[in-house]
């Protein structure tokens, strides 16, 4: 039987055209493949280069910019500002990033920075660089005409100048920072941390000519610097370097030191040294220049010393105010003991006063060499001061287990022990705070440092009285008489070791006092370092800058005067005595 | 009524394959907004442009004459096209020795592409893809009893396309010649070739293409580059390895749209042979997903107008459909396959996606004969006659 057969579907084509649907199918099954193999691959580039590829994404696109702290403000004790941070601005390159520049632009932006177009073009040179310094620290409105040539590749980043309105005046306490921005030397260097802050980071995604399209993460802004208060008073700071540098330049001596410290806390109220420098503008500077004398420079400090070794006699037992010494000159072994002007006999004011080194070395050896021994090192001598001066010298103090008596007898009136200025005016605390001695602080203390028992409150005031009677008429400190006020101090003339021996024609003028007298209110100690125009007596040379710089202060101050305002005439006859 | 014949009825009184259409506006949509994400910033930071839409407003108008060549050709009957696609390939072949002429072709990083009409440049290597479309489709309709023979239904097409290959490689446009072959090889086999000499075919074809590459300094490069673009990254790799990290950076949601970050100016070419990469880091893995579907989509469509020519025996249309979908398809697979490292560079466009005015309109032009064969199709189904 015949079964009824539907139509076929397919109309057969002309018998040569073979369009068959096998060959349709497997045309579109090889697009299907090619389509599949680019899903393929697309999955593969996720699931297996992900990571590889947003690392390389973020290789090229990503910039960690550091957002620098802003160094924190240094001021004196009243919060004027000695050392300010201004916002300046650095331009640099990515030579990596960066096209030819046009050479119209390159001329102008070597102009703009007043370079050559060659050097700039050089610097630019190398395209594997990411980072060249064009020019650092120009003001903000020329860098905002370099960018305004709108260079690609061409970045500014703040950065910040240290700026020193004081200009040379505090160089030698504040010192100054380096190019990158870190403390070099005085309070910049001993307060780095505190003063720097911390610098802020920010990860940003940048296109191919460096602008920041946005911030990856949060930004971590920078932690400023904190500001510095500092112990010194400005304005004696300025009178304090300018009669120091008066003083130096009159006597045409080598060099110079003042220190002023408050006579009560140890405070530094000024610190001069001359020669001196400008940080602000470094060029030509030399490390003499940069030298902080009065706190790296030992010395030994001669007759400036007899307060504090007659001290030691009085304080344990072996003399008092009223005893009296016979001071003809005597020999100790082959060394013959011996003053400037010879008395027969004196008291305790009349060695101060006449700087007697036969009376003082008596006293001295009195004293059993450890205990003369540890009362300087009481004293701080041949030991750090601690004030966080960087390079701050500790002197020199032998162990009194090697002394001979001749040393123990020099070292009573300054010789064979090796101080620094600082040092000495500190151990000069302890006549004004009652036998205390104050650390020296840098710093502004809100509350006074607790000073150190070094002698009893009694013996301390006896001496400080000496020292007030010296400066009365034939005294050796008359030269460091202030109007209005009444002082204590001692005067000091050194001769200098050259090679092994001491010279007569080398030395260091010294003084050291304080004022007013009964309620001191300051201690100031100046050095003069070989004065070359005829006076070279701590009397005649330093102690005018004392009374110059105390008087000042005083006045500055607003210190009551203890004395009439004619205290300071003198019969024109009274000599300076001489005190070696 | 049920669900079936409703469709039949509406299928019938309506003029375009709206479905195709919608898929057609949808690429041209998203070419619009990537073609502005990707061009903005070089359009706002290039001197000589100055304007952030300079490359937008000009891709809109080449859309507008691309949809304006669309509509032309949608009016045209295929038949015109059968009857003139001998002359059509002619005037191809002229314009691409024409572009070779200097003076008259303009050169861009290396190559002689581009005739300067002073509105418009026209790239005849894009013409040439069309007249590939139209000339193989009727060569393989008139020689269809001649397939079998290798002298007389092989030999003159494959003179032609040797002629087309070479005037290609002197401009040189490697992509195109790939692209034409793909078209010209297609069509043929779907006509019916002899599996045999199409075999031989296939395997000079492949000789030539590696004699090609080997021969040529500037192929080789782009070749190695791509084998490992990591190699030279700063050099050779440059342009790929950017392409990559653009696509790793999209994972698989991409960073959101206008979020590129290689588009701005890391990525050369961005807005046009690689605007696949910065949809790609814009959208991730699922906007590459999405633009496959759709090129996929068309193509199947594509094959499927073809298959209903067949069946009404309207064999020309049926090549000519079927040739525009292995053209969509097999240039939107080399675009792509060279943004993902898996093809080396080789300066070919994303269909109806790039910037580029020559390639739109003939894309669209393209789209347009083949809604036209289906429409024509759609008419015979009602009884009309074609």
């Amino acid at each position: 039987m015949k079964v009824y057969q539907p139509a076929k579907r397919f109309v057969p084509p002309p018998p040569a055209l073979r369009m068959s649907t096998g060959r349709v199918r497997f045309m579109l099954a090889a697009m299907g493949l090619l389509f599949a193999g680019l899903i393929g691959r697309a999955i593969y580039l996720q699931v297996a280069q992900q990571d590889f590829l947003v690392n390389q994404g973020d290789a090229r696109f990503r910039r960690s910019l550091v957002l620098e702290a802003n160094r924190g403000l240094i001021t004196d004790r009243n919060g004027e500002p000695l050392a300010i941070s201004t916002p300046v601005q650095t331009i640099w390159a990515s030579p990596a990033d960066m096209e030819p520049v046009p050479p119209a632009k390159l001329r102008e932006l070597a102009r703009l920075l007043e370079m050559s177009p060659e050097e700039v073009d050089s610097k630019l040179s190398d395209h594997k660089r990411e980072f060249v310094y064009l020019k650092r620290q120009i003001s903000p409105e020329l860098a905002t005409q370099v960018m305004a040539l709108g260079i690609p590749g061409i970045a500014k980043q703040q950065e910040f100048r240290r700026f020193y309105p004081a200009g040379d005046i505090f160089a030698h306490i504040i010192g100054f920072t380096g190019v990158d921005g870190k403390g070099q030397e005085g309070a910049e260097l001993a307060r780095e941390k505190m003063l720097a802050g911390s610098n802020g980071r920010r990860v940003v995604v940048k296109d191919r000519r460096g602008h920041i399209i946005e911030d990856v993460g949060p930004v971590e802004p920078p932690r400023d610097g904190q500001t510095l208060m500092l112990a010194v008073d400005q304005r004696i700071q300025y009178l304090a370097s300018r009669e120091l540098k008066s003083a130096v330049e009159s006597n045409k001596a080598k060099a110079g030191s003042v220190v002023v410290l408050d006579a009560h806390s140890g405070e530094l109220l000024a610190l001069a040294n001359y020669p001196t420098y400008n940080p602000n503008n470094r060029q030509g500077v030399t490390t003499e220049m940069m030298r902080n004398r009065a706190v790296i420079d030992t010395f030994e400090p001669g007759s400036t010393m007899k307060p504090l070794s007659i001290s030691v006699a009085l304080e344990e037992g072996k003399a008092n105010v009223h005893t009296v010494l016979d001071t003809h000159p005597y020999m100790i072994g082959p060394a013959r003991i011996h003053d400037v002007t010879d008395s027969d006999r004196l008291d305790i004011e009349g060695i101060i006063k006449k700087s007697s080194n036969v009376g003082a070395s008596k006293l001295a050896l009195m004293v059993s060499p450890h205990d003369f021994w540890s009362y300087y090192d009481s004293l701080g001598f041949g030991r750090s001061p601690d004030t966080g001066f960087p390079g701050e010298a500790s002197g020199r103090l032998r162990d009194w287990k090697t002394w001979r008596p001749i040393e123990q007898a020099t070292m009573s009136f300054g010789y064979g022990v090796s101080v620094s200025l600082l040092q000495m005016a500190r151990a000069y605390t302890i006549f004004t705070n009652h036998g205390e001695m104050m650390p020296v602080s840098l710093y502004r203390t809100g509350s006074p440092l607790p000073g150190k028992r070094v002698l009893p409150a009694n013996v301390a005031d006896e001496m400080r009285d000496v020292l007030i009677a010296n400066s009365e008429p034939g005294g050796g400190a008359v030269g460091g008489r202030i109007l209005g006020y009444s002082i204590g101090g001692k005067s000091g003339t050194a001769r200098k070791l050259v090679g092994n021996s001491y010279v007569a024609d080398k030395h260091r003028a010294l003084f050291i006092g304080f004022a007013p007298g009964k309620a001191p209110k300051m201690i100031v100690a100046v050095m003069i370092d070989e004065p070359t125009a005829g006076k070279y007596y701590g009397g005649a040379v330093a102690a005018p800058v004392f009374a110059n710089v105390a008087g000042g202060a005083l006045r500055i101050l607003n210190v009551q005067p203890d004395q009439p305002y004619n205290n300071t005439l003198l019969p024109a006859t009274t000599p300076i005595p001489a005190d070696f | 009524m049920t669900t079936a014949s409703m469709k039949g009825a509406y299928a019938a009184t309506t003029i375009l394959d709206e479905a195709l259409a919608w898929a057609i506006a949808l690429l041209l949509s998203i070419s619009l907004v990537m073609v502005y994400s990707a061009s903005v910033a070089y359009a706002e930071a290039d001197a000589a442009t100055q304007n952030k839409y300079f490359y937008l407003i000009r891709h809109v108008i080449f859309m507008v004459i691309g949809l304006a060549g669309g509509y032309v050709a949608f009016q045209i009957p295929t038949a015109f096209w059968q009857k003139y696609a001998g002359k059509i390939f002619l005037i191809g072949v002229v314009l691409l020795v024409l572009v070779l002429i200097p003076g008259i072709g303009r050169v861009v990083n290396g190559s002689r592409r581009w005739i300067s009409l002073f509105v418009i440049n026209l790239q005849p290597s894009e013409l040439m893809k069309m007249a590939t479309v139209l000339y193989a489709a009727d060569y393989t309709v008139r020689k269809s009893h001649k397939l079998h023979s290798l002298k007389e239904g092989f030999l003159p097409m494959f003179i032609a396309m040797v002629v087309v290959a070479f005037l290609l490689l002197r401009e040189p446009d490697f992509g195109a010649l790939m692209v034409v072959m793909t078209i010209a090889m297609g069509i043929l086999f779907l006509g019916g070739i002899n599996m045999r000499i199409f075999s031989g075919l296939a395997v000079m074809a492949l000789v030539a293409i590696v004699l090609l590459i080997i021969s040529s300094p500037y192929r080789l490069k782009r070749v190695l580059g791509f084998m490992d673009p990591w190699d030279d990254p700063f050099g050779k790799g440059y342009q790929l390895s950017h392409s990559l990290i653009a696509i790793g950076r999209g994972e698989w949601f991409g960073v959101g749209l206008g979020a590129s970050v290689e588009k701005l100016f890391y990525l050369p070419e961005a807005h046009t042979d690689f605007i696949l990469a910065v949809i790609a880091e814009e959208f991730g893995f699922f906007g590459i997903c999405v633009l496959i579907a759709i090129y996929a989509w068309i193509v199947r469509r594509a094959f499927h107008i073809g298959v209903e020519s067949r069946k009404l025996e309207r064999y020309y249309q049926a090549l000519v459909a079927q040739g525009i979908g292995i053209w969509l398809g097999i240039q939107a697979f080399f675009n792509m396959g060279v943004n993902m490292g898996l093809l080396p560079t080789k300066g070919l466009t994303l269909p109806l996606m790039s910037f580029g005015g020559s390639a739109m309109l003939f894309n669209l032009m393209s789209m347009a004969l083949l809604l036209r064969v289906d429409y024509e199709n759609r008419r015979i189904m009602r009884g009309y006659k074609g």
